[in-house]
């Protein structure tokens, strides 16, 4: 055996560990400095008022209300148009179009609007509501948000569908039920935990979602209830308040940052907890 | 061949299969079967794996019609219509003929829904009416005692043997005329599967039961007729005494002593 | 036994309601292939109406609006070049960094790591996925641009000041924001897409290979080296693309930091800009016929070029499932 040949295998493996652990250690320090910021300017910020007043004029004190209710409103607007159509549209794919061309076609589109720049839907929004109603509403933020759940929800739906046993569709269809019935009444149930998972990990995606909203809902500083016109939203309000330079508002800005960060926690969580209590 | 070897001369013909062939594909599994099933018996079909006797199976209800790619020819004549006629409708067919499965499927529902199910497919009635309906159904497939007191609990957290008899009470329930069984106890303990094979014999007696399974004791055990496949042709088929005692053909013979299999 | 007497039941009555199935099962089945052509309907709409809004912008400049550096509202005179040189930039850039760093990750998390401490690792990288965009933004520009102007940069320039090549690239005054420290952002947030797509495909390599290669006495950089990822090389190279397609349209995490100037520098501590983040700045303001137009068929240029880097990925995914996973 050669040993200069096996002393340099070895230095070359030991020089790959450290690489390794290294950047493990690379990706949590950036994690554990992104998180500590987030926490102490973020506390900083937070009190009673965040949840009780209005966005602020600059200069004087205020909260995050409007902009906390306005995301609360769009992302649920979004969440009940874009997740039956989700999961209809999964339904598809996986029960009726399996192995055609078309699911095929149909999937690679998906997929692509999957990972689509946000900003784009956001434009193409604009194009088709905020051009055609002559101004900016929630409805249009609503819908920008909607097409970034579809894809979502589609692609958790179709793989959770994909694994139920077939056993369990035929075990229905001997008895004689028809195909829309199977799927209804046993597929859409056996499957029922993992699509709830994707309809939460798609509420996480949009919670943060700031781009499509800019030019579709805009903002508002006020109070709004009307769907029909701009409202404000957490990550465009921080945006406004972090571009600015007012501290008062960089302190909202970092209280905002750390409830959706603590939202989208949350959220992925839950589901997390959901997939494993499925297995 | 279109009669059993010795069966007895007032049996009826429930189900007639005549010259049937099946394709996965292009590959030709089942090649020109005929074989009458007899009307309110146990017909068991046994062979090595791969023989095509699940095949046969699954095509009296037509599951195959399921998937794309896999079709058969022939007939398969059910008090007369051929089953295998496209224009004929699916479900009907499958209220008249139902299907319990190797592995126990209970549906992710109550013991209650699990069995209700079918019967909410084609009837509606009184909850009274479907409570006495459910009951009888239990009882039929001799569960009743056993899960009486927890009809809401979910079909899925009952033991292997009640899950399967489960299955049986549910397919029961729509009150079919042919039960197919495929390979219904291979899955399940020896208690469970003797439960489940005096289950069958006593169906037997309202019921056609044809029953595919690889263990050769079972098929002498539980069933009247005998249907002995082997890489998708019927080698041999009669009574069962007969069969097991003094077979026709040498290769029944093989199988049934255990030379190969 | 005593049950219910089989009559015949009336199969008469069953053969009416069976006959109802089947209006209500097709209809269903409309309904889900609609909601499904839906998704390619949006898909296609997405492109018409980029394509409509920018068809002034694209009628005014046509094809030189690609390498046009200049950018004036005033004059009404759009060019592209700045922003497609930014994106293409710091994406690469960030992907030049997050590519190794992602798959050693993976590699540590599948090879090296303590049983124990897996779990809580693989999800603190997860959850530096979860995190939104914005937030990395902010802390770009409160936290990380300060620190690098007042040390890492000064630093640089000075080590590099006389340098041939690198004294170009890293030059100029230290202003914190800027390519350098966008495509930083940007590499932190890519990172973890990277790593969980390659733990994914490292985990479709059979044991059995593994254990062969061990077996004949490899290390296990040799393992990763000779045996896994190249059997994952499609897997990775697909995860490595949808991260760069991702890498490509965001927006948030790059606005904040990019210093918003349109312009081509030479040296990667200059403000500069990207496609999302010049809409992101610029749309709401934007004023005159041709602005907005122009903004928008930045937009369109942006899905072209990620609709392509998608594709590819899609492509080399497709590959790696339909294998099972074998080369």
């Amino acid at each position: 055996m050669n040993s200069v040949l096996y002393a340099r295998r070895g230095l070359t493996d030991r020089v790959f560990y450290v690489l390794s652990v290294g950047a493990a250690g690379f990706g949590l320090l950036w994690l554990g400095l992104i998180l500590f910021t987030l926490v102490t300017e973020g506390f900083g910020g937070l009190s009673l008022k965040v949840f009780t007043e209005n966005t602020p004029p600059p200069g004087s004190d205020g909260g995050l209300l409007n902009a906390i209710a306005g995301s609360l409103m769009m992302s649920f607007l979004a969440v009940i148009v874009g997740t039956p159509i989700g999961i209809l549209a999964g339904t598809y794919l996986a029960e009726y179009g399996r192995h055609t061309r078309l699911a095929g076609a149909i999937r690679f589109f998906n997929d692509i609007l999957l990972s689509a720049p946000s900003i784009v839907i956001g434009l193409f929004i604009y194009e088709i509501f905020v051009i055609n109603m002559g101004h900016f509403s929630a409805i249009a933020g609503a819908a920008s948000l909607a097409v970034i759940v579809i894809p979502v929800v589609v692609r958790t739906t179709e793989n959770m569908l994909l694994l139920v046993p077939s056993a369990l569709r035929e075990a229905a269809t001997s008895l004689g039920a028809p195909m829309s019935f199977v799927i209804r009444s046993v597929t859409w149930r056996a499957a029922r935990a993992g699509i709830l998972t994707g309809a939460l990990l798609a509420i996480a995606r949009i919670s943060g979602e700031t781009a499509p909203l800019l030019f579709t809902a805009l903002n508002n500083q006020f109070w709004s209830s009307n769907i029909n016109a701009p409202m404000a939203s957490l990550p465009a309000v921080i945006f406004q308040f972090a571009m600015s330079p007012y501290e008062d508002w960089h302190r909202l800005a970092w209280a905002g940052a750390l409830l959706i960060t603590f939202a989208v926690l949350a959220l992925s969580i839950a589901a997390r907890l959901l997939e494993s209590k499925r297995n | 061949m279109s009669e059993a070897n010795g069966h007895a001369a007032n049996d009826k013909i429930r189900v007639d299969v005549r010259d049937l062939n099946f394709y996965y594909g292009n590959t030709k599994a089942l090649k020109s079967i005929s074989l009458p099933l007899y009307d309110r018996k146990v017909t068991a079909f046994i062979g090595p794996s791969g023989c095509g006797k699940s095949t046969l199976l699954r095509v009296l209800n037509r599951m195959y019609s399921l998937y794309p790619g896999q079709r058969a020819e022939g007939e398969v004549l059910l008090d007369g219509e051929n089953v295998l006629d496209p224009r004929l409708d699916l479900n009907l067919l499958r209220s008249r003929i139902g299907m319990v499965f190797q592995k126990p499927t209970p549906f992710p529902m109550s013991i209650y829904d699990n069995v209700a199910f079918g019967i909410k497919l084609y009837e509606r009635i009184s909850k009274a009416d479907m409570d006495d309906r459910v009951r009888h159904a239990l009882e039929r497939a001799a569960l009743w005692g056993e899960v009486k007191d927890k009809l809401n609990a979910s079909g899925l957290s009952l033991s292997g043997g009640q899950q399967q008899r489960l299955c049986i009470a549910r397919t029961v329930a729509i009150k079919p005329e042919v039960i197919l069984l495929d390979e219904p106890c291979s899955a399940l303990d020896p208690i469970s599967t003797a439960k489940i094979e005096e289950l069958i014999s006593e169906l037997s007696e309202d019921y056609t039961i044809i029953i595919v399974t690889h263990n050769m004791q079972q098929a002498s055990r539980a069933s009247d007729y005998t249907a002995f496949m082997y890489l998708g042709e019927l080698v041999e088929y009669g009574e069962t005494e007969k069969m097991f005692t003094t077979p026709e053909n040498k290769r029944t013979e093989d199988y049934i002593t255990g030379r190969f299999g | 036994m005593a049950g219910i007497a089989l009559e015949n039941y009336g199969t008469y009555d069953r053969a009416k309601t069976v006959r109802g199935f089947g209006r209500g099962d097709t209809r269903f089945r409309l309904l889900t292939l609609s909601a499904a052509l839906l998704v390619v309907l949006i898909f296609l709409g997405v492109l018409a109406a980029l394509i409509e809004g920018a068809w002034p912008a694209i009628k005014a400049f046509g094809l030189p609006f690609l390498w046009t550096e200049k950018w004036n509202p005033v004059t009404e005179k759009f060019g592209a070049l700045a922003p497609i040189y930014g994106t293409l930039v710091t994406s690469v850039l960030a992907m030049l960094i997050a590519v190794p760093v992602g798959i050693g990750i993976a590699i540590f998390l599948t090879e090296i790591c303590p049983g124990a401490l897996k779990r809580p690792i693989a999800i603190a990288i997860e959850l530096l996925a979860g995190i939104p965009s914005i937030i990395y933004g902010i802390w770009g520009l409160f936290v990380l641009a300060p620190f690098l102007q007042s040390t890492i940069q000064p630093w640089l320039i000075d080590a590099f000041a006389n340098v041939p090549v690198l004294s170009t690239l890293f030059e100029g005054p230290p202003y914190g924001i800027g390519v350098f420290t966008a495509s930083l952002i940007l590499s932190i947030m890519v990172l973890p897409f990277i790593s969980a797509v390659t733990r994914d495909v490292f985990e479709t390599v059979p044991p059995m290979l593994k254990e062969a290669a061990y077996g004949l006495g490899c290390t296990r950089w040799e393992v990763m080296w000779r045996v896994v990822l190249p059997y994952s090389r499609a897997g990775v190279v697909g995860g490595t693309m949808l991260a760069l397609g991702r890498a490509l349209g965001e927006t948030m995490a790059i606005t904040f930091v990019i210093g918003n100037a349109h312009r081509v520098s030479a040296s990667l501590f200059a403000p500069g800009t990207t496609i999302s983040a010049a809409i992101a700045n610029e749309f709401t303001e934007a004023l005159g016929d041709l602005y907005v137009p122009s903004l928008i068929e930045l937009g369109l240029i942006l899905f072209f070029i990620t609709f392509l880097v998608l594709a590819f990925a899609q492509l080399m995914l497709r590959r790696l499932e339909a294998s099972g996973g074998k080369r």
